[in-house]
């Protein structure tokens, strides 16, 4: 591992004191975009003032150093100035997903001790009753309200008339500063902990994959709740002085193209599922905008079919590049980028500072064109510290000096690699990694049903699909009340996007003598394939 | 069926779609408007839809609508076809 210090080795000093330092203050660092298509503008100073504002109110209101928080807001300034006031202040922050779940958000706080969420009032309704669930100390800091009411307290004002003047210790580069959510096929998702150091790979990756020049404009279309929003859709742009676009509105073709084409935008990066769901536009569509503006189209999230590669080409006239990696590995560890031949469907080749290995054990390499365990040798900067609380799970995710992502690829010849799938149960559904297990619970806490097992299936528009498999007792209602009944209680429960794309009422779910759910059984037989060996199943 | 029924009714299935009683729909409601309407939701709400009022949306329909208002629109006219 590189061992390089940064200017207080803290990730918020980076992204905007340094800026202003080095003569960037007046450079234009975020171009917001609301739904209604009004553009708010900030420059690097500004976003340095907002941040110590936030630090400063963090602080007077008791927060300190190592303390956990959440950040629940949609993409406004505000996201941006306590997540980078946060990490100034020392303190350890995670972004939610606003369409998360009141258990997944109670769980989540309970499982990190975090002490309290940072959101508006937009999410009251369901904050009014994430907090019955929880320790009367904790409070929900709202950016839009002035008044306080028991545990939720108004800061907006305070936030406004916060002192502007911050003074970031020096950080140790092992200090914790985010975490984010990962779903394993079983238990609950996992707090993956990232520290300081990161940010050396977040930029050494965005220099060697992105190469974005400093006239250039970037937009990462991720939601900051992803390790892909915060890493290239905060941290990298901002700690190289860039300016960046974020679009707080639902996608939408036609605002997208109008923001590439009124804005320039130079370099998009995006994901897989959002080119599907492009391609289902008609050519015509596109030759309404002009995207002359963009150079290059990044991708990450699932595989990136050779098809849509050939369609990118065709509709932006510019080269689509893959990406690949994982929470845990904090920054892009395997890409396509511009030098290096693209191979359509391939993942790229491993980043010039990293080692990357196929294995079948910690002892066993597989030689070229063997499928199997892509791994990464360890350690580097942005590598998870832990899973917050769950030591022995972390251990396991590593085959002696590699860490194992999980996924199943090989390497051909030529050193490029190709992603076949998963060696677990985890679905990957729109780019996004969801437990069978989190989404059982929900379904079985539904009256009616008896039974269930959820399984990932592919499809066309999201490569995979949430698909649950559900024994009902005699009094269930009309099935497809029940059916809708599911679907909407693992969107309160969990989250939308861990909602079944379908149901498939059954009358036995296949399970082995052990009471393990065959999930391979159920797979093939929704496919219509051989269901092979059935030697291990219950009678 | 009168356009208030419709608007109520709507509004019922949005609450709970959307895990929200506070929800007060209306005709220049967007996606944006609505904590948690993003593309997965939008399935479970059109098909909410469907189940309260009877009614079928091909994908094209389902995928279509810019505003509430457009979607009551459209429950309207199956309604009352």
């Amino acid at each position: 591992m590189t061992t390089q210090f940064f200017p207080h080795n803290n990730i918020g000093y980076l992204c905007t004191d340094w800026q202003v330092e080095r003569g960037l203050g007046a450079k234009t660092a975020l171009k917001l975009i609301d739904k209604d298509e009004n553009l708010f503008e900030f420059s690097f100073a500004q976003l340095t003032d907002l941040s110590n504002q936030a630090a400063n109110l963090l602080s007077s209101l008791g927060y300190q150093k190592g303390d956990r928080i959440m950040l629940l807001l949609s993409k406004t300034v505000e996201i941006y100035a306590f997540f980078l006031g946060a990490l100034k202040l020392g303190l350890v922050s995670s972004i939610l997903f606003t369409s998360i779940g009141e258990d997944s958000i109670v769980e989540r706080i309970k499982d990190t001790d975090t002490r309290a969420i940072i959101s508006t009032s937009r999410m009251n309704f369901r904050l009014v009753k994430v907090l019955q669930k929880l320790d009367e100390s904790f409070r929900v800091l709202l950016v839009d309200e002035d008044q306080s009411d028991g545990q939720f307290v108004g800061i907006r004002e305070q936030f406004k008339r916060a002192s502007a003047e911050f003074v970031t210790p020096e950080t140790d580069p092992e200090q914790y500063s985010h975490f984010h959510f990962t779903s394993g096929s079983t238990g609950k998702p996992k707090a993956v902990q990232h520290c300081h150091a990161s940010i050396i790979d977040h930029l050494r990756s965005f220099d060697e994959v992105m190469q974005v020049n400093s006239d250039e404009l970037f937009w990462c279309t991720a939601d900051p709740g992803w390790v892909t929003g915060t890493t290239y859709g905060i941290t990298a742009p901002w700690a190289l002085g860039l300016t960046q676009v974020q679009l707080d509105a639902n996608y939408d073709p036609a605002l997208w193209m109008r923001v590439i084409e009124r804005y320039k935008v130079q370099i998009l990066y995006t994901a897989p599922t959002v080119f599907r769901m492009m391609a289902q536009q008609a050519d015509t569509f596109y030759q309404q905008y002009d995207l002359s503006s963009l150079k290059r189209v990044y991708t990450v999230g699932e595989p990136l079919d050779p098809n849509l590669v050939l369609w990118g080409r065709r509709i932006f006239h510019c080269e689509i590049y893959d990406t690949w990696f994982q929470t845990e590995t904090g920054s892009i560890m395997v890409a396509n980028y511009p030098g290096l031949e693209v191979r359509p469907g391939s993942m790229g080749k491993p980043l010039s500072y990293l080692e990357a290995a196929i294995l079948e054990s910690k002892d066993n390499p597989l030689p070229n064109n063997t499928q199997g365990l892509l791994c990464i040798r360890k350690p580097w900067n942005s590598m998870f510290r832990e899973y917050v609380g769950n030591p022995v799970v972390y251990q396991n995710k590593f085959l002696g000096d590699f860490y194992s992502s999980g996924d199943i690829a090989y390497r051909d010849e030529d050193g490029y690699y190709w992603y076949i799938g998963r060696s677990d149960d985890v679905i990957n559904t729109a780019g996004h990694l969801v437990s069978p297990f989190e989404i059982e619970s929900a379904v079985m806490e539904v009256p009616h049903v008896l039974d269930c097992a959820v399984v990932g299936l592919p499809d066309d528009l999201l490569y995979e699909k949430v698909v649950a498999f559900v024994v009902h007792d005699e009094q269930s209602p009309s099935l497809r009340k029940l059916d809708m009944g599911i679907k909407l209680y693992v969107a309160k429960k969990v989250a939308s996007l861990a909602s079944p794309k379908e149901v498939v009422f059954t009358d036995k779910i296949p399970k082995t003598k052990s009471g393990k759910v065959m999930r391979r059984v159920l797979k093939k037989q929704y496919l219509g394939q051989d269901v092979g060996d059935l030697s291990t199943m219950e009678e | 069926m009168a356009q208030n029924d419709v608007v109520a009714r709507m509004n019922n299935v949005f609450r709970e779609v959307f895990d929200n009683p506070e929800i007060e729909i209306f005709d220049e409601m967007t996606a944006s408007d609505v904590v948690g309407w993003d593309s997965f939701s939008h399935i479970n709400l059109i098909t909410s839809l469907e189940i309260e009022f009877d009614i079928e949306f091909t994908q094209q329909e389902a995928f279509g609508f810019k505003t509430v208002g457009e979607l009551k629109s459209a429950i309207e006219a199956k309604v009352n076809s």
